[in-house]
């Protein structure tokens, strides 16, 4: 089996694996023992609870002697709806947190905060953990080694809540730990809100007023660090493991000596021989640090009051919007499954074994 | 069977009815030794049982036998109990003697001898069993050598395992022996204070006085400003010592960890034991069959792991709020389900691989050769080879539900109050952080990090004990621990 | 045996010249002596045999040459390794690398792994023949496509954009000399090169080999623990145990007339040799882990015709042939045309003789980081 062709394959797998998943989420939003109508609707109030139910496609309105009666939708018509509406897109409306507004808009006013949030974790969580992780393996068994090792260890081993509680007590308080004032360093910003955003929405500004563009920009970024070091984190202590693992397992191989036997300098060893090979073992952190970022991105969020896509889902599930729930779970599930697809994309640029061992 | 070949293949039963004396010296000791503490075990027994039942929703049949049960259990004499060496007592003047306390100690130095006779009784205890395993291997085990001598070898000298066995350790007697460990009972100083007294000497009226437990705390609260904090290692007005301080509400910080460290055992176990059930027969019916059966397991496996668990617990406890179910160990078994059902295809994922090894041996074949049932080939043939794998890869999860629920209570939607949960303790200590009263929110994270470090550790050992040369299940490794680690 | 006559050992300068090589690993816990004192000639066009059971340092004396002992061994003070007249003890990493592959190349045991799995062969060769013979672009290729197909792989254009996985043992085998070639070396090291191979392919790498080394003039020093293949492929043969040569021969004459005991028990550990009834040969015990300078004979403990002195008198080297062949061996019992005493006498000398010269309070010397005098 060629390589591609073992692309193709994960690919076409996840058609049906992204239909089960819903069907899962579909099982406890509507088959489980809370009734969508009624979260919505609150104790009391049946005309409002029909309509509700109605529109949710729980109950049908049926005249019976001219005289308008419910009837339940049976479960299997209902699950037949539910992914119809998924698979052509239609992603319903919000009824509690952004009342009759349609998902799609509470989306697009949420998701610039959490996308920026994600793209600072990955980025430090790439930036600091893997070039930690080949420093500590290229030098094994010295104090910058052990350092690293140990403090990733312990680093992924930190609860993201309390690591990001402990953070905004400290920046609040840098003036009495610290001396100087994290508030009004470089640009004032609190250390709890949500960033502004403007310029990513606008991005004209940087031409009509680049002045305030930047500052924007310079803003919005010292207000996410702190959150995005907190998300990134784990991943980043998982890389830093693995990259040290792989760089020893690499350097230690019989190629590496054949290459040193060649006469091979000892800057291209570590560039084209000992780089590439390490990187395959890395390559499936790229799933786990989806699922660090998603279920991490709630609780980063709460403390530090992001108003983003995790504490949406959050308020949503705890203030009972289930149809609201229902469509976020989906977009998770469909982000998790483009980062597998990503994975199994860069296995195989990375790796040319791949695919072959099913042979 | 020939005579000769019968005295080679003893069983264990003969071989130790020919040679008694050892085991049962050492079936003796071991008795004695849990009789002990007997009490202390039938009390954790009643405890789980009762929880179970309290919330059935179909009538509560047993629950008069259980209330009998549990006062039986704290009838039994146990040595190291709060009765036999109390720390809750009082001045009868000012700065004079202490009454009902052990000895007339003060009450922090009686609590401190039981906390360390405690750990010293369970230290005996594993010392006994791994002197038991010698015994075994002197007198009872054929074999001078076998393969485990080996792993138990290398684990010996493996000193970050063995940092992670202890603090494991450490953690499960927490749990265990959580009432004789800690300061005050939960049920009296956490969960119902207002229904119990206690007497203490009253420096302004020079006599002693009594008050109920909640009139106390609340004036022994850790709220930051100005007085009102008690911090590590201090006594309260009431002549009470806390180890680790009080709370903002005043409730024992040392007993509310202790008692956490329980739920979050019993929630780490069970999701454990649900995630190796499915792993496990997954691994060995995949590795056995593959094709197309393998191929249904990955599909399954992939759409449970596509959906984030933080988000499915968050989702889970939300359509269960008020659910019977979620009334059982106060969310807590629910909780477990949850990170069990959506857990298992990390841990299936992780021991595939050493399953499919194993599956091409040539033992296995023979078996299936000579028509051996494929469930007995894969217990007895398949089954040994990936129980290492599957504990090594089942201790660095436990860290990430440990760490997910106590996210869960952080966030208010996992265990129900006033039940403790070390993340409600971050929660309740968030506002006081920066202050004097830094003790609530520290101190549970730094025991969530040491802990979670610890089970990643013994993990770590207990891989390179089984399979030294294996560096490279590392990636399985963390794709496995990564799975909880959403909090 | 090999029918094809010996070549003769010209009176050329030699292009290698191994003198008291001695290497030492520096653990936490011990001090390995893994060479002590090993000594050796290789002459252009000749192949060198280095046998002996695994552990003995055979492999550790390969990568002495090369330079690839890294820490925690250490090439002691006092050894010497000559290439082509020039001194490599105590060259730089970076010196050393000039040498490696330009005049030594080595293939190694195993052939998946010495090849790096996520490039094609052609891109490994073509690194070689860059580095060594400035070949880029085409030329590159077409020089690489002749390599391959002198080492006998068909289809060699597309096999060179192929990965190492997508060949099977011996082509890989093949892959891995030829890369050694693309090098263009006077010195070839081969390190067990077909140990993980089937027999019928090691026949045929041995013949390629004694191909190549006849087409290029080629020195080889062939290391392997399989007295059948050093009958083979060697000229002159080197018998190591526990770190230490114990005797040397040109091959005719050590199989025809094995001195050492130790060769002795080797020989008789072959199938096929000796009486067809007489039970096949065993050495019983382990290669022994020497810790420093040896005092005594470290074959003694499992030596069938050993004496006391043995565990005394470290043996030396002793001519033990015909006057015109070049055969010695460290053995107490040799010579065996003086009575024992004037014998011991010798060896005894040579060992006050050897301490003297210090051996005992050798000096470390890390071969990458040489004291600045030296350079």
């Amino acid at each position: 089996m060629s390589r591609w062709k073992y692309f193709l394959q994960r690919l076409v797998l996840t058609v049906p694996i992204l239909l089960l998943a819903m069907s899962i989420v579909f099982l406890i939003v509507r088959a489980g023992p809370l009734d969508p109508a009624r979260a919505i609707v609150g104790m009391g109030n049946p005309a409002g609870y029909h309509d509700v139910a109605v529109d949710l496609g729980i109950e049908r309105a049926v005249r019976v002697d001219g005289e308008v009666r419910y009837v339940d939708v049976p479960l299997w018509q209902q699950y037949v709806d539910f992914m119809a509406g998924l698979l052509t897109l239609d992603l319903g409306q919000s009824w509690v947190i952004y009342p009759e507004t349609s998902v799609y808009e509470v989306i697009a006013l949420r998701a610039p905060r959490t996308l920026w949030l994600g793209f600072w974790s990955v980025l430090i969580a790439l930036f600091v953990g893997i070039p930690l992780g080949f420093y500590a393996g290229l030098n094994p068994n010295t104090w910058g080694d052990y350092t690293a090792s140990f403090g990733g260890i312990v680093w992924r081993a930190m609860p993201n809540f309390w690591l990001a509680v402990i953070l905004v007590a400290v920046l609040s308080n840098s003036q009495q730990l610290f001396g100087f004032s994290w508030q009004q360093l470089v640009v004032p910003t609190n250390v709890v809100t949500a960033p502004n955003l403007g310029f990513l929405t606008d991005p004209g500004m940087f031409l009509s007023d680049p002045g305030r563009a930047f500052n924007q920009l310079l803003g919005a970024t010292k207000q996410i660090l702190p959150a995005a070091i907190v998300l990134g984190s784990s991943s980043m202590g998982n890389e830093m493991r693995i990259g040290r693992t792989a760089v020893l397992e690499t350097i230690n191989s019989n190629y590496v000596e054949t290459a040193r036997a060649k006469g091979v300098s000892a800057r291209s060893i570590v560039w084209k021989h000992v780089f590439r090979n390490a990187l395959i073992p890395l390559i499936p952190i790229i799933t786990a640090e989806a699922f660090l970022l998603i279920g991490g991105s709630v609780i980063v969020e709460y403390i530090f009051a992001i108003n983003g896509l995790g504490q949406l889902f959050f308020t949503a599930a705890t203030k009972g919007d289930l149809p609201l729930v229902g469509s976020l779970a989906f977009i998770f599930i469909l982000l998790t499954l483009s980062l597998n697809v990503l994975q199994d994309f860069l296995y195989t640029i990375i790796d040319p074994r791949v695919g072959y061992e099913e042979n | 069977m020939t005579g000769t070949e019968h005295a080679v293949h003893r069983s264990l039963r003969t071989r130790i009815r020919e040679n008694q004396r050892p085991a049962a010296v050492w079936v003796a000791v071991l008795l004695a030794l849990v009789a002990l503490e007997a009490g202390a075990l039938v009390d954790l027994t009643v405890v789980l049982v009762q929880g179970m039942v309290k919330a059935w929703p179909f009538g509560n049949p047993g629950m008069a036998g259980i209330e009998s049960a549990k006062a039986a259990a704290e009838a039994i004499p146990t040595l190291l109990s709060r009765e036999t060496i109390p720390n809750q007592g009082w001045r009868t003047s000012a700065n004079g003697p202490w009454t009902n306390t052990f000895l007339g100690l003060e009450p922090m130095v009686a609590w401190l001898l039981r906390f360390a006779l405690t750990y010293a009784y369970v230290g005996v205890l594993i010392g006994w069993f791994l002197y038991g395993y010698r015994l075994y291997r002197e007198h009872y085990r054929q074999a001078d050598w076998t393969p485990t001598d080996d792993v138990v070898r290398r684990f010996r000298s493996h000193s970050w395992g063995k940092f992670g066995f202890v603090v494991v350790v450490v953690f499960v007697v927490m749990a265990v022996f959580a009432p004789t460990l800690s300061p005050a009972l939960a049920e009296e100083n956490i969960e119902n204070p207002y229904s119990y007294e206690m007497q203490y000497f009253d420096e302004e009226t020079g006599s002693v006085e009594t008050v109920f437990v909640g009139q106390a705390n609340s004036q022994s609260t850790s709220q930051g400003a100005g007085d009102d904090n008690i911090g590590l290692w201090q006594y309260d007005d009431f002549g009470r010592f806390h180890p680790f301080g009080t709370m903002p509400n005043g409730k024992d910080l040392f007993t509310f960890m202790m008692y956490g460290a329980r739920v979050s055992l019993f929630i780490g176990l069970l999701s454990m034991g649900i995630m190796g059930a499915f792993a496990t027969v997954f691994a060995m019916t995949t590795a056995y069959y593959k094709g197309l059966v393998d191929l249904a397991v990955v599909i399954v496996g992939d759409s449970v792991m596509s959906i984030p668990q933080l988000l499915l617990l968050i989702l889970a406890m939300a359509v269960f709020n008020g659910h019977w179910l979620e009334g059982i160990y106060n969310g807590g078994l629910l909780i477990a389900l949850v990170f069990g059902l959506s857990g298992w295809p990390g841990l299936w994922r992780a021991v595939r691989g050493p399953a499919f090894q194993v599956s091409t041996e040539e033992w296995v074949d023979a078996a299936r050769s000579f028509g051996q049932r494929p469930s007995a080939t894969m217990r007895k043939h398949m089954l040994p080879y990936v129980v290492g794998y599957l504990l090594v890869y089942a201790s660095m999860t436990l860290g990430g539900v440990i760490i997910g629920t106590a996210a869960l209570s952080f966030l208010g939607i996992g265990i129900d109050a006033p039940t403790p949960e070390w993340g409600r303790a971050v929660s309740l200590g968030q506002p006081f952080i920066a202050t004097q009263s830094w003790h609530i929110a520290m101190i549970p994270g730094l025991l969530v990090v040491a802990v979670v470090t610890a089970f990643n550790a013994l993990g770590d050992g207990i891989r390179d004990a089984i399979d030294p040369q294996s560096e490279g299940g590392e990636s399985e490794t963390t794709a496995a621990a990564a799975g909880g680690g959403g909090g | 045996m090999s029918q094809q006559p010996r070549r003769q050992r010209t009176a050329s300068e030699p292009v290698l010249s191994v003198e008291n090589l001695r290497t030492e690993f520096h653990t936490d816990k011990e001090v390995i002596r893994a060479i002590d004192d090993v000594s050796f000639d290789v002459h252009p066009g000749e192949t060198v045999g280095i046998v002996g059971e695994s552990g003995s340092g055979k492999s550790v004396t390969a990568r002495s040459i090369m330079g690839l002992v890294d820490d925690p061994g250490r090439i002691l003070d006092g050894s010497s390794i000559r290439f082509r007249g020039e001194e490599l003890v105590g060259k730089t990493e970076d010196e050393y690398r000039d040498v490696r592959g330009d005049g030594i190349a080595m293939v190694f045991q195993d052939p998946l792994s010495s090849l790096n799995p996520v490039y094609t062969v052609g891109n490994q060769i073509k690194e070689a023949l860059k580095l060594h013979q400035g070949l880029t672009g085409k030329a590159a290729t077409d020089r690489a496509a002749e390599l391959l197909k002198a080492v006998s792989i068909p289809d060699a254009r597309r096999r060179l954009t192929e990965y190492p996985h997508q060949f099977s043992g011996g082509m890989r085998q093949r892959a891995v000399i030829a890369m050694a070639l693309a090098c263009d070396p006077d010195l070839l090291i081969c390190d067990e090169p077909t140990t993980a191979l089937d027999v019928t392919i090691q026949a045929q790498i041995l013949e390629l080999l004694n191909d190549i080394q006849d087409a290029e003039d080629l020195a080889i020093v062939f290391i392997t623990h399989d007295m059948g293949v050093i009958a083979q492929v060697a000229d002159r043969v080197n018998v190591m145990y526990a770190g230490e040569f114990v005797e040397k021969a040109p091959v005719e004459e050590l199989f025809a007339n094995p001195r050492h005991p130790y060769t002795q028990s080797l020989l008789e550990s072959i199938p096929g040799r000796g009486d067809a009834d007489e039970r096949l040969q065993s050495i019983e015990g382990d290669v022994p882990t020497p810790h420093g300078a040896a005092t005594y004979c470290r074959f003694a403990p499992r030596c069938p015709k050993a004496f006391d002195e043995c565990d005394a008198i470290h043996p030396a080297h002793v001519d033990v042939g015909e006057e015109d062949v070049e055969h010695t061996a460290a053995c107490l019992l040799y010579p065996d045309d003086l009575p024992q005493e004037e014998a011991l006498a010798i060896h005894q000398e040579h060992q006050t003789e050897a301490e003297r010269t210090g051996d005992g309070d050798a000096q470390l010397v890390d071969e990458n980081t040489p004291p600045e005098e030296e350079q």
